[in-house]
C-alpha cells in the first residue's frame, strides 16, 4: 500500500486526514501505539507546514507519531515505504513481480521433485528462497535417492529430513534478516544484533548499551517500592522542634520512617562450554550489573559454583582473566548442583528481599535434579528472573527451555533490544 | 507563529540548530504539547529550554527532579506558620467558619514551580528537569497537568491554568519513563552535533577564542567521540569547558603536550584518559593541525 505525497494538495484538510488515517494505521502494524488525538494532531501541523518539505514533513510526523529512539526507527522505515515517489513505486512494483515469477519457478521445481506435498506453504516459500547452490544441492539429491526403489520408504525420509534441515535454517536466516534490516542506525543496530555476532570493533558501543539496560535493571529490581507512609511510630525530637517554630504548636506531627527493605541483587552466571559464545556478553554485563548494584553478589557456574571476588569486579578485564583462570570456564553444566549450593549456604545468600537473576542457556545435565533445586530457590528468594541468551524463536526447538520456563519467569536476552524490552516489562 | 519567526527569534538567541530542532520545536509549540527530550547527559537539552525562554520572550520556571520529590515541593504547600498565626490573631474576632475558610485561601498557599507555572498571568516555558531521576509516583501525578493543563488540590478545587505554559521535559535514559508520559509529549532524541554545527556553538559562545584553536578542540572532540573505546564521550559544555580552559591558559595552539595536560576537561575516568595517552603516542589527535611538531 502506497501513497503519493505529491497527489494531496495542501487545499484539503480531509484528504490529509484521510491519507494519515490510513498512515497511522501502518503504524499501528509496525508496533507502535497511535491514538485518533495523534493523526489529527499530525494533520493539524501538515495543514500549517505544508507537504512542500519531504524532510521537514517526516521531522514533524516524526515529533507526532514517535515516543521514544526505536520508535522513531520503526516511523522512519514505515515513513520511507508510504510517502514515496511514483517512479519508485513502480520500480519496487516491478521488482516484486520478478521475484514472484522466480518463487513461482522454483516451487514448481519444488513439485516436480514431488517435495511440495510434504511441506508447509512457509516451508516451500523458504525453499524458494534458497541461494541457486543450496536449491541445486538438494534437487542432485532428490534425484539421486529417489529413483531407488529397494526401500523407496525409507529414502523418501532420508530425502525429507535433508530437506526440513535445510528449510529451517533457511528460516531461522530470514528471521535474523528480517531482525537485521530494522537495524538501519548502527548504533540502534546492535540492539537487534544476536548478542553472539558482535564483533570486535563493535562490542564497546554495546557496552555502553549493556551498562544503561544494566542500570536500568538494577533500578527495576531494587526500586524501594512503598516508600510514602510512616511506621507510626512518632519522632518525638522532630516534632518538638519543628513545633517550636510555631510558637509550641505542634501543628503536624512528624513520624519515624517505615525501615525500608533494601533489595539485593544475587547474580549466576553460566560459564560452561555452551555459553561460551555469549561469554563477553554474560561477563560485561555482570560486571556492569554488579557495578550499578550497590549490594549484590556473583557467583560463576558449569559443573561446580565459584563466587566471585568483588575485587576483580572492578574492572573488566580483571573479572575476564579472574573468571579463565578459575578453573571452571568451558565446562559443563550443573544448574542443580549450583543451585543446591547457593541454597545451602550459611549465611543464607538468598532471602525474601533478595532477586535471583540467573543467565544460562538452561542446557544442563541431571535435569530433574536441577528443576528441584530451581523451585528451592525460588521459594528462598524473593524473586527468581531466568535470563537466555538463546533467541526466541529457537526456545521451542529446545526442551530444557521449555520446561525452565514454565516453572520461573525466562527473559530473552539474544539481542540487547529484547533486554531492554524485558528490563521494562520487569515492573510488570 | 510560523516556522520562519521562530527559526528567527532563535538566531538573535544566538542559538545554534539544525532544521530538525526548528521543526520539532515548532510542532510542539503548535500543538501546544509538552517537549519530551532524551539524549545523552550534556548534549543541550535543558538548553533548548533556556533558549525557548529567550526566543519567546518568557520566564523560566524550573523544577529539578530527583528521587523523592512531591507534590509539596513541586506544586504546593500551605504556610503554616502564617495559618497559625492568623488562628492565634483571629481567635476571638471572627467566625470560626469563616476562620477556617480563610485558612485555605491563595494568601496562605505556597506556589511551588509547577503551580506558578500555569497561574502566571503571562505564558512561562516550564522545564521539568531530569525526569527520570524522579519516583513513578511523581510521573503519574504530571499526567494530569500535562494533558488538561490543570491540577487539582482537594483544599481548593482544580485550578486549571491560566496561561498554558511551554513545557520541556529532559530525561537522561536513567530509567524508561512511563507509556502515558511519553504519549502526552511530542519526543526529540538529541545527538552529539556534527563537527560543523559544533564548531558554530564554539564561535557563537565563545567568540574571543582563536579560530584555529575552535577549529583543533572541534576537530579533537569529534575523534574522542567517534573512538568506540571511550566510555564517557565528551559533552558540548566538556567541550566549551575545554576551548575556555585553553584560552585562559594562552593556548594558541593544540599541541600534544596541551592535550594532556588539560584532558581532564574532556575525559573524566581514568579508562578513556589510558585510550587517549595510547592514542596519542600513534597521534595526538589534531588531524595534523598542530603543525606536526610529534609527527617526526
Amino acid at each position: 500500500m502506497a501513497v503519493i505525497a505529491e497527489d494531496i494538495t495542501m487545499a484539503e484538510p480531509v484528504v490529509y486526514l484521510e491519507k494519515l488515517s490510513a498512515f497511522s494505521g501502518m503504524l499501528r502494524i509496525g508496533g507502535l501505539s497511535v491514538s485518533p488525538k495523534e493523526t489529527a494532531d499530525a494533520c493539524q501541523i501538515l495543514i500549517s507546514l505544508g507537504m512542500d518539505d519531504r524532510e521537514q514533513v517526516k521531522t514533524a510526523l516524526r515529533t507526532v507519531y514517535a515516543k521514544s529512539r526505536e520508535e522513531q526507527l520503526t516511523f522512519d522505515q514505515v515513513f520511507d515505504g508510504f510517502f514515496i515517489s511514483e517512479e519508485k513505486m513502480r520500480k519496487q512494483a516491478e521488482e516484486k513481480a520478478l521475484q514472484e515469477q522466480q518463487m513461482r519457478e522454483n516451487i514448481e521445481a519444488l513439485q516436480k521433485m514431488g517435495q511440495a506435498e510434504n511441506l508447509t506453504e512457509e516451508q516451500q516459500y523458504a525453499y524458494a528462497s534458497l541461494p541457486a547452490e543450496e536449491r541445486d544441492r538438494l534437487e542432485k539429491l532428490a534425484q539421486k535417492y529417489q529413483g531407488n526403489s529397494r526401500n523407496p520408504d525409507l529414502y523418501a525420509g532420508f530425502i525429507h529430513s535433508v530437506f526440513a534441515k535445510a528449510l529451517l535454517e533457511q528460516q531461522i536466516r530470514m528471521e535474523d534478516a528480517a531482525i537485521g534490516c530494522q537495524a538501519t542506525d548502527p548504533e540502534l543496530g546492535l540492539l537487534y544484533r544476536d548478542i553472539s555476532n558482535f564483533s570486535d570493533t563493535e562490542i564497546p558501543k554495546a557496552i555502553s548499551i549493556i551498562q544503561t539496560i544494566s542500570r536500568q535493571i538494577n533500578g527495576e529490581l531494587t526500586a524501594k517500592r512503598n516508600r510514602k507512609g510512616h511506621s507510626g511510630k512518632l519522632e518525638f525530637r522532630r516534632t518538638i522542634r519543628k513545633g517550636l517554630e510555631t510558637g509550641g504548636s505542634f501543628y503536624r506531627l512528624h513520624y519515624k520512617k517505615k525501615r525500608g527493605r533494601r533489595k539485593h541483587l544475587v547474580l549466576l552466571c553460566d560459564v560452561s562450554g555452551s555459553m561460551v559464545q555469549f561469554s563477553e556478553f554474560a561477563l560485561r554485563f555482570i560486571q556492569n550489573l554488579n557495578q550499578v548494584s550497590d549490594n549484590s553478589k556473583v557467583f560463576l557456574f558449569s559443573e561446580e559454583l565459584f563466587e566471585a571476588d568483588p575485587f576483580s569486579l572492578q574492572n573488566m578485564d580483571l573479572f575476564r582473566n579472574y573468571v579463565r583462570d578459575c578453573g571452571i570456564y568451558g565446562k559443563g553444566t550443573d544448574l542443580g548442583t549450583a543451585l543446591e549450593e547457593i541454597c545451602a549456604r550459611k549465611p543464607a545468600v538468598l532471602n525474601q528481599s533478595t532477586t535471583l537473576l540467573i543467565l544460562s542457556d538452561t542446557k544442563t545435565i541431571d535435569q530433574p535434579r536441577a528443576i528441584e533445586a530451581l523451585l528451592k530457590a525460588k521459594c528462598q528468594a524473593g524473586r527468581l528472573i531466568l535470563l537466555n541468551p538463546i533467541p526466541q524463536s529457537r526456545w521451542k526447538h529446545i526442551r530444557s527451555i521449555q520446561t525452565f520456563s514454565a516453572l520461573c519467569p525466562m527473559v530473552c536476552c539474544s539481542t540487547l533490544q529484547e533486554l531492554a524490552a524485558a528490563c521494562r516489562r520487569l515492573t510488570c | 507563529m510560523k516556522i520562519e519567526e521562530l527559526k528567527q527569534k532563535m538566531d538573535e538567541s544566538h542559538y545554534i540548530y539544525d532544521d530538525t530542532l526548528a521543526t520539532v520545536l515548532f510542532v510542539a509549540l503548535q500543538l501546544g504539547r509538552p517537549l519530551l527530550i532524551e539524549g545523552a547527559a550534556g548534549v543541550g537539552k535543558t538548553e533548548i529550554a533556556k533558549v525557548m525562554a529567550t526566543a519567546l520572550d518568557r520566564d523560566l520556571v524550573r523544577l529539578q527532579c530527583y528521587e523523592g520529590l512531591d507534590e509539596s515541593k513541586a506544586l504546593y504547600e500551605w504556610n503554616y506558620q502564617k495559618q497559625l498565626l492568623s488562628i492565634q490573631v483571629n481567635m476571638g474576632s471572627r467566625d470560626s467558619e469563616e476562620l477556617t475558610r480563610s485558612l485555605f485561601s491563595d494568601e496562605y498557599l505556597l506556589e511551588r514551580p509547577l503551580l506558578q507555572s500555569i497561574r502566571s498571568e503571562k505564558p512561562v516555558v516550564l522545564l521539568i528537569d531530569e525526569i527520570d531521576k524522579a519516583d513513578e509516583e511523581f510521573e503519574a501525578f504530571l499526567l494530569e497537568l500535562l494533558s488538561e493543563m490543570q491540577v487539582t488540590i482537594p483544599e481548593v478545587g482544580t485550578i486549571r491554568a491560566k496561561s498554558v505554559p511551554f513545557v520541556v521535559l529532559t530525561s537522561n535514559r536513567a530509567r524508561p519513563l512511563s507509556e502515558a508520559l511519553r504519549r502526552r509529549c511530542a519526543y526529540l532524541y538529541i545527538q552529539y552535533p556534527d563537527m560543523e554545527k559544533e564548531l558554530a556553538i564554539l564561535k557563537a559562545k565563545l567568540p574571543h577564542v582563536d579560530d584555529q584553536l575552535c577549529a583543533q578542540v572541534a576537530l579533537t572532540v569529534q575523534k574522542l567521540r567517534s573512538n568506540e573505546a571511550i566510555l564517557k564521550k565528551p559533552s558540548i559544555a566538556e567541550t566549551l569547558d575545554w576551548a575556555a580552559a585553553l584560552d585562559a591558559l594562552g593556548v594558541r595552539e593544540l599541541t600534544p603536550d596541551a592535550l594532556r595536560q588539560t584532558a581532564g576537561f574532556i575525559l573524566k575516568n581514568s579508562e578513556d584518559m589510558e585510550i587517549l595517552a595510547e592514542t596519542q603516542s600513534k597521534d595526538c589527535g589534531c588531524g595534523g593541525h598542530c603543525g606536526g611538531h610529534h609527527h617526526g
